[in-house]
């Protein structure tokens, strides 16, 4: 065992001091939540709380917080609790703290009115006195009083006024002002963050298990609030996109649906204007660029990896694939209007806009299957060929199955991003601002065949085609006004519904990778 | 014959001829042993044995690198048929090594080079047009560690023959009236019953083989191996990871084997050695094959000094 005392094997009840430490957690998540929902302005720094506004409550909240965190540190230090801590909160914490102190005494000299040598001198000796209150101490001094200290700064300046409502600060040098009301919410997020870790670690008497804590409250604040934003992006669409997408829906008899907004055109006759050719485009955009990449994508990857002689040729392939993948949609979309649209009947057509984003999603299924490819254990290959199975046989039967599910993730990465270009759509496929039904793709009904080569035709491929994002684009350039009713409205159902469609695609691909994992390993 | 496999042939022919021009660079050149092994000139007389009866596999003059590293040197040595050849030496002596050379596996490691020939029933396996397919289909193998597909049960013993298209089981053949999963089932019951599988996994014959047990999974691989029907077996250590229970149906198994097959079996065992192979050959430090002789004669009465030493367990 270590030099450190023995920590018990079996932890018996919760004392005291940890139950404290915990509850400054809590506390601490609760301020980073009322932060975070604050900086998405779904609540507002001044709203009254007991009397005050949220920013002076907040602020308190911060003060008491970082007198607690201190008091646990203290309380440690002075053996009034059995804690396990190390010698010292260590570097990477000295460094944090030190950067965070060099900020506030640079700021604090700035605002006392002194020059840049004056801001420098400050944030230096700040930023030493917390390099050294942090790294000097034993561990339970250096991770509790600087972050209490920041914590009970932050609080301060929040009950003071110094940063509130109403408050601004022109950037100087910048054409930026801040305000007070996404400062208030940083100030929340960044000081409960701190206040959080160190209580974590103080609940989980430092040392080991209390950095193991600490570790974890981070993580899960910041992941948290990761979610949050994600969350708040989709519900911002969704609440502005419903009004638009629920449009003159009911239930007719026999549990029929008519949903208008996805079933009509837009259209002088039309009740309500709706999205379907735009829709139907869409999908059968997503659909044909799939068709042409997967099998043209993974047939080079089985080629690249299980053919071809490792070396120059395969390098120089996956640096150009990379290239590739990243390079600007708009110059697929050129390359499809230079090249592509000459071939099919010099017009903007849906097929024209199928290849091109199938070019564009080719580099990505053929990275990631080459990557499944290759992560596929060479005993399998093995095994196989011991069993005097061909190359290709067993590339069929065990190779490409195992891979299945990495291939199906690059294709729905792929599909997310090919289903919401607007660029490439907008030189290779065209369409109407706000076309009628009638001018939706009606592709699977359209095949004709015919006497002379190529003996089967499909007018639908060859006609310009309107697809969501690019009818967004349209509606947004053409001044939101139209023949429709509200364009405002339509607008917002437009975007919700093409946020709908690429998740109903990645719903399909994570359903298709779930059935293929279960099959390899159940 | 598939168009890699012809690739695969070109390529060993090539590595074969560079490798040729090193091959006599450690002959005659001490080999300081590191297992506690005392000094001695090895004798070719060893393992110039002759079993008697046909013989199944020649090997000539085997010489195998890994780079640079001679890994064996200048082995022959002749396995007869319908019986059961024991390798045995310490670990790193070049048993899998040879075994892999007797169906060409060594030809999937980069890094080796196999210079030297091997003759199936007379044919040379390491001359120009072999067909490595049909070659595997008749020397099959199982290897050290076992390596189930990520498949069913089921499918794992008949993956061997349904890509050799003796059992129908596609879509095609489903439609057509073609498939015949009676015989499929059959097959499957008779591999997994021969490997003493079968008790245990008859009722979850559709379950994934990678939730097997590590014992278990190996007589999954022997199942496999014995579904293809293949003249010779290759059995790389087939009872390391089993009970005693199934260590000895595996070599009452052996034993049936060597009824119609060449069964060549790399053990450390040498219990299990003496009692299941009717010939054993000794490889000792430094790739060598020191003797060669029936099963009793190595382990009453050796010739050489170390292979005694090593059979009475003085190193190894
Ligand atoms: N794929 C490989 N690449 C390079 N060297 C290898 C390779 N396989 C084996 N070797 C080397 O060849 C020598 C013989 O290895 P081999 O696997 O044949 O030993 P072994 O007798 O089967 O040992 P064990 O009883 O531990 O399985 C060893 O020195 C090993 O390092
Ligand atoms: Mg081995």
């Amino acid at each position: 065992m270590s030099r450190a005392t023995r920590t018990a094997l079996v932890r018996d009840d919760r004392t005291a001091y940890e139950a404290a430490a915990g509850s400054a957690v809590g506390l601490s998540g609760i301020a980073f939540a009322v932060g975070l929902a604050a900086l998405l302005g779904l609540v507002a720094i001044d709203a009254p709380v007991a009397g005050v506004g949220l920013s002076v409550a907040l602020g308190a909240v911060l003060l008491a917080l970082g007198a607690a965190v201190v008091g646990f540190g203290v309380a440690s230090r002075t053996g009034y609790v059995d804690t396990g801590p190390q010698p010292s909160a260590g570097i990477v914490a000295a460094a944090a703290f030190t950067g965070i102190w060099v900020a506030v005494g640079a700021a604090a000299s700035g605002a006392a009115g002194l020059g840049t040598g004056g801001r420098l001198g400050g944030g230096a000796v700040l930023g030493g006195v917390a390099f050294a209150t942090t790294a000097l101490p034993r561990e339970d001094i250096g991770s509790t009083v600087p972050a209490g200290a920041v914590a009970g700064l932050c609080g301060l300046a929040l009950i003071s006024g110094v940063v509130g409502p109403g408050w601004e600060h022109a950037l100087v040098g910048y054409n930026a002002t801040l305000f007070g009301d996404t400062v208030v919410p940083v100030v929340v997020l960044f000081a409960s963050l701190v206040t959080g870790w160190s209580a974590a670690k103080a609940s989980g008497g430092f040392g080991a298990r209390g950095r193991n804590v600490g570790a974890y409250v981070l993580i899960y604040l910041v992941v948290g609030s990761i979610l949050a934003v994600l969350v708040g992006l989709v519900a911002f669409v969704a609440a502005k996109g419903l009004p638009g997408l629920l449009n003159g829906v009911s239930v007719g008899g026999a549990g029929l649906v008519s949903w208008p907004f996805l079933t009509n055109g837009a259209g002088l006759l039309a009740d309500v204007a709706g999205v379907f050719p735009a829709l139907v485009g869409t999908v059968w955009l997503v659909v044909g660029a799939v068709c042409f990449a997967v099998p043209t994508g993974v047939g080079a990857a089985v080629f690249l990896s299980e053919y071809a002689e490792q070396g120059r040729f395969t390098g120089a392939v996956e640096v150009a694939t990379n290239g590739l993948w990243s390079t600007p949609s708009i110059v697929f979309g050129l390359f499809g209007a230079a090249f592509l649209i000459p071939r099919f009947g010099n017009q903007k057509s849906l097929i024209a806009g199928m290849l091109t984003l199938g070019f564009m999603l080719l580099p990505l299924v053929l990275i990631t299957s080459r990557e499944a490819i290759l992560a596929v254990p060479d005993e399998y290959r093995d095994a196989s060929a011991a069993l005097g199975v061909s190359k290709w046989q067993t590339i069929r039967s065990v190779v490409l199955p195992a891979a299945i599910p990495g291939v199906t993730t690059g294709v729905i990465l792929g599909v997310g991003r090919i289903a919401g270009e607007t660029a490439p759509i907008l030189l290779t496929m065209g369409g109407g601002v706000l076309p009628a039904k009638a001018a939706a793709p009606d592709v699977l009904g359209s095949f004709r065949l015919s006497a002379s080569p190529p003996f089967v035709s499909n007018p639908a491929l060859l006609e310009a085609t309107s697809a969501l994002p690019y009818q967004l684009y349209a509606l947004i350039t053409a001044g939101l006004s139209g023949n429709i009713r509200n364009p405002q409205e339509f607008a917002w159902g437009l975007a919700l519904t093409l946020l709908l469609v690429v998740l109903a695609f990645y719903a399909v691909g994570i359903a298709t990778r779930y059935y293929f994992r279960q099959k390899l390993h159940q | 014959m598939s168009q890699t496999d012809t690739a695969e042939t070109a390529e060993t022919a090539e590595t074969a001829e560079t490798a040729a021009t090193t091959v006599n660079r450690t002959d005659g050149q001490d080999v300081s042993t590191t297992a506690g092994e005392t000094a001695e000139e090895t004798r070719p007389e060893w393992t110039s044995y002759d079993a008697g009866g046909e013989t199944k596999l020649a090997v000539d003059d085997l010489d195998v690198h890994y780079g640079d590293d001679h890994a064996l040197k200048g082995v022959s040595m002749d396995i007869p048929e319908e019986s059961v050849t024991a390798l045995i030496g310490p670990s790193g002596c070049g048993k899998s090594t040879f075994l892999r050379c007797l169906n060409r596996m060594n030809d999937r490691i980069r890094a080796a080079s196999v210079d030297g020939s091997v003759a199936l029933d007379g044919e040379g396996i390491y001359q120009d047009g072999v067909d490595l397919v049909e070659l595997r289909k008749r020397v099959g193998m199982v290897f050290q560690s076992p390596n189930p597909f990520p498949k069913s049960i089921r499918e794992n013993v008949s993956y061997g023959p349904r890509k050799h298209g003796d059992i129908e089981t596609g879509l095609l053949a489903r439609l057509t009236g073609r498939a015949e999963p009676d015989r499929e089932e059959a097959l499957v019951e008779r591999s997994l019953e021969r490997a003493a599988l079968w008790e245990e996994v008859s009722d979850r014959l559709d379950d994934n083989a990678l939730g097997l047990s590590g014992g278990q999974q190996q007589r999954l691989c022997i199942a496999r191996c014995l579904a293809v029907d293949p003249e010779v077996i290759l059995m790389d250590e087939p009872a390391s990871a089993l009970d005693p229970i199934a260590t000895s149906k595996i070599e009452d198994l052996i034993e049936d084997l060597a009824r119609d097959y060449t069964v060549v079996v790399v053990t450390h065992s040498m219990q299990q050695a003496a009692r299941v192979s009717d010939q054993t050959a000794v490889f000792l430090t430094g790739g060598e094959l020191v003797e060669y002789d029936d099963t009793e004669k190595i382990f009453e009465n050796p010739e050489s000094q170390r292979v005694e030493d090593y059979v009475s367990g003085k190193f190894g």
